[in-house]
């Protein structure tokens, strides 16, 4: 069970600080608001409109979702290869940086078929 | 903690590559990349010409390291202490398998490239924009797109690859890359999108349905006998040591995603509606090389894993899975045959005689070792006939597109007697009359399971086939006797390629049909699958 | 804690997921029951490689979580496609659909 021990004080870390900010914060920070603090925080770019009820995404998101995905479970890969990286040498350097060639292909297809752009 | 090994600790060997064995599918899916890097960097206007040149030398040159490996079976990965890595298996039966998946693949890939029948191919430009609206009539005047060739391509080294996989994990791997290919281009057709699309949908949520068993069936293996290799399955059977439950349900959800693919029934309710959405073309792709990947699957898994090969006069698991595939073949080729009696869609009708082929495939699958090289003998005669007859399909047309409807067909034969002559030579075959290749196959995989002692099989097999002659005559009568429909659908002269595809199916057709000896010659020569 | 729990809890999804598509009509509902299977499938191979005590099984589920995102894309791009043809969120309201 003492292995265990450390993630449950992992846990209670990261619930006191996620408490601590958000109280403090709301007994310490100025409160001023304006237009563009009121709006859904959406990593920069401008807030999708939505209808009522839910409504209809621009299909965009999707597209950047998929490819994120694929992409992203691609590199699954490199997790095994990195653990033993010293036993496998140059045979698995090599091997790797095939795989990684292929997906570099799909990259390149995307970003020259305008996958990549957001309008 | 005190798990973790240490990276120093570990002593990884490296496997010996035998690259010549791997050129065959290394060119298919070197040039599938290479298709993709084409899309990404040249001109719309040049990418058609290169996409087909470099396709079809990709394929030839594949069939030319095929050839170059003949008579060498060995795994294409050997360890230096002589343990096996069985991923990748080069003999005899997977090379011919090979050979016929490309040989077709190039008659597959000159009907997709055709685009002189109809204005712009077979083919959407692009797929994106949704179907009957202003913007999908406005790119009607666009030449198809072009991204079908790699597709195609990456289609056509995972059907080769799942022939030669010696393990069930690269089996499941080639599976899902020539699967995925598939589907997307099942809803690509110019013509008839919603259609399309439907299929593509279809085809998609069953074929992944059937690879989650699959793959289910590959973990309870994997738990059976501690390694997915097929010969390591083959050596714990014969061990006998652990549970039978775990084998016979593994193998069970194996065979539903291995029939699934073959079109058997009862896991046969998606190839109609696929086959009649998909783009002629792609059809054709998938009645001639699916078919052959998926019973060549077949065949080397029941032969090498669960037959006896490995080791003849020990114990075989093939009392157990036989009655069953037993009957899933006598339904296979009975309900395959019935329905397509009913069929008014030509290319509704040829999924439906698909379907009763996939059973008489399956005959060959069931005497094992003794069918095999008949069953290699099949797959050819019939692939090359089906993608002669969805060629002609592809010829058929009126206003709207292609006319499949058999009403339509009626009396075409007073205007194009030429036209009418192929298909009624096809038709023939199809029904197995002799001194065509139709007749060659049935006859070949029939006497040789009544060697293997499939008597009730066989006769079940006659029977159906009567059966099936029914609806290929009734088309010969209609094309022939009846009176032409009004607005009469003309018979397009085909292009270069088009033509091609059709001469080389009827050449194939009549010189399998005259002279089968020499194909027989060749598939006894290949020999078995390498089990030991 | 005996590993044969992970199998029979493996089954169950499984279960549940092939039931799921057998019985629900909206795609992305299917699909997403696909998923669970192929899931399933990989809670099963971990399981035996930990019984095996060979590291084969838990690669593999690798190869099976790749699969399963190139089969999302796929999946998701052709349903995306029948969507915006019909103008509807629905697959029940596509009347050529007949599983």
């Amino acid at each position: 069970m003492e292995l265990y021990g450390p993630i449950v004080v992992l846990f209670a870390i990261a619930l006191a600080f996620a408490i601590i900010s958000v109280v403090g914060a709301r007994l310490a920070g100025p409160r001023r608001f304006n237009r563009a603090k009121n709006e859904a925080y959406e990593c920069g770019i401008e807030p999708t409109p939505t209808g009522p009820g839910g409504g209809k995404f621009p299909i965009k998101f999707y597209l950047t979702a998929m490819l994120f995905i694929v992409f992203d479970i691609e590199i699954i890969f490199l997790y095994p290869w990195a653990v033993a990286f010293d036993s496998l040498g140059l045979f698995g350097f090599v091997e790797m940086v095939l795989f990684i060639a292929t997906v570099f292909i799909a990259y390149t297809y995307v970003w020259r078929r305008g996958g990549l752009d957001w309008d | 903690m005190t798990t973790m090994v240490s990276a120093d600790t570990l002593d990884i060997s490296f496997p010996e590559v035998d690259y010549l064995a791997l050129a065959p599918l290394l060119i298919v899916f070197g040039a599938a990349c290479v298709g993709i890097l084409l899309e990404a960097f040249l001109p719309r206007t040049r990418r058609y010409s290169a996409q087909l040149v470099l396709s079809v030398v990709g394929l030839v040159a594949a069939l030319v390291t095929i050839v170059m490996n003949v008579g060498e079976d060995r795994p294409a990965f050997a360890m230096s202490d002589g343990s096996r890595v069985d991923a990748i298996v080069i003999d005899g039966p997977g090379l011919f398998l090979m050979g016929a998946i490309v040989a077709m693949g190039v008659i597959a890939v000159l009907l997709i490239a055709e685009r002189r029948v109809s204005a712009g191919g077979a083919f959407v430009a692009h797929a994106a924009v949704a179907a009957d609206s202003k913007a999908d009539a406005a790119q009607a005047r666009h030449p198809g797109a072009t991204e079908v060739f790699p597709l195609t391509m990456f289609a056509i080294g995972g059907m080769m690859l799942f022939c030669v996989a010696g393990d069930l994990l690269t089996m499941f791997i080639a599976l899902e890359a020539f699967s995925l290919p598939l589907y997307l281009l099942c809803g690509l057709a110019r013509r008839r999108r919603l259609l399309s699309q439907e299929a593509a949908m279809k085809y998609f949520l069953l074929g992944a349905f059937a690879s989650a068993f699959f793959i289910y069936g590959v973990a309870l293996l994997y738990g059976y006998a501690g390694s997915v290799q097929l010969v390591d399955i083959n050596a714990a059977i014969a061990a006998s040591g652990n549970s039978q439950v775990l084998l016979l349900s593994g193998l069970a959800m194996l065979a539903v995603g291995l029939l699934f693919k073959a079109a058997a029934v009862p896991f046969h309710v998606w190839t109609p509606d696929v086959y009649t959405g998909a783009p002629t073309p792609v059809t054709a792709l998938m009645a001639a090389c699916t078919k052959v990947a998926a019973i060549g699957g077949l065949l080397r898994v029941f032969n090498v894993a669960f037959g006896n090969s490995g080791n003849p006069g020990g114990p075989s698991l093939a009392w157990d899975w036989r009655p069953i595939l037993i009957a899933i073949a006598i339904a296979t080729m009975v309900i395959g045959a019935i329905l397509a009696v009913t069929q008014t869609d030509i290319k509704r009708l040829l999924a439906y005689s698909s379907i009763a082929n996939a059973g008489y495939l399956l005959v060959g699958v069931i005497a094992l070792g003794q069918a095999l090289g008949a069953t290699l003998f099949y797959l050819v005669a019939y692939g090359f006939t089906v993608l002669a007859a969805f060629a002609v399909v592809t010829l058929v047309r009126d206003s709207q597109g292609e006319a499949t409807h058999l009403s339509r067909w009626a009396g075409l034969a007073k205007r194009s007697p030429r036209f009418a002559v192929i298909f009624t030579l096809l038709m023939l075959a199809f029904a197995g009359i002799p001194l065509t290749s139709g007749f060659a196959a049935k006859f070949a995989v029939f006497s040789s399971a009544l060697e293997a002692g499939q008597t009730s099989l066989v006769i079940v097999g006659v029977l159906s086939s009567v059966i099936l002659a029914f609806p290929y005559l009734k088309v010969v009568v209609l094309l022939w006797l009846s009176q032409p429909v009004e607005d009469a659908p003309a018979v397009s002269m085909p292009g270069f390629m088009t033509g091609t595809a059709v001469t080389v199916g009827v050449v194939f057709t009549v010189l399998l049909g005259l002279a089968p000896q020499v194909l027989l010659n060749i598939v006894d020569g290949a020999g078995q699958f390498l089990a030991k | 804690m005996t590993p044969t729990y992970y199998l029979v809890l493996a089954a169950a999804l499984f279960t549940i997921g092939a039931v799921g598509v057998l019985v629900r009509r909206n795609a992305i509902v299917v699909f997403m029951c696909v998923e669970l299977m192929l899931n399933a499938a990989n809670l099963t191979l971990v399981t035996f490689s930990r019984i095996n005590g060979t590291l084969d099984g838990q690669i593999m589920s690798f190869f099976v979580m790749v699969v399963a995102a190139a089969e999302v894309v796929i999946g998701l791009a052709i349903i995306m496609s029948i969507y915006r043809s019909r103008r509807s969120a629905s697959v029940d309201d596509a009347n050529l659909l007949k599983y």
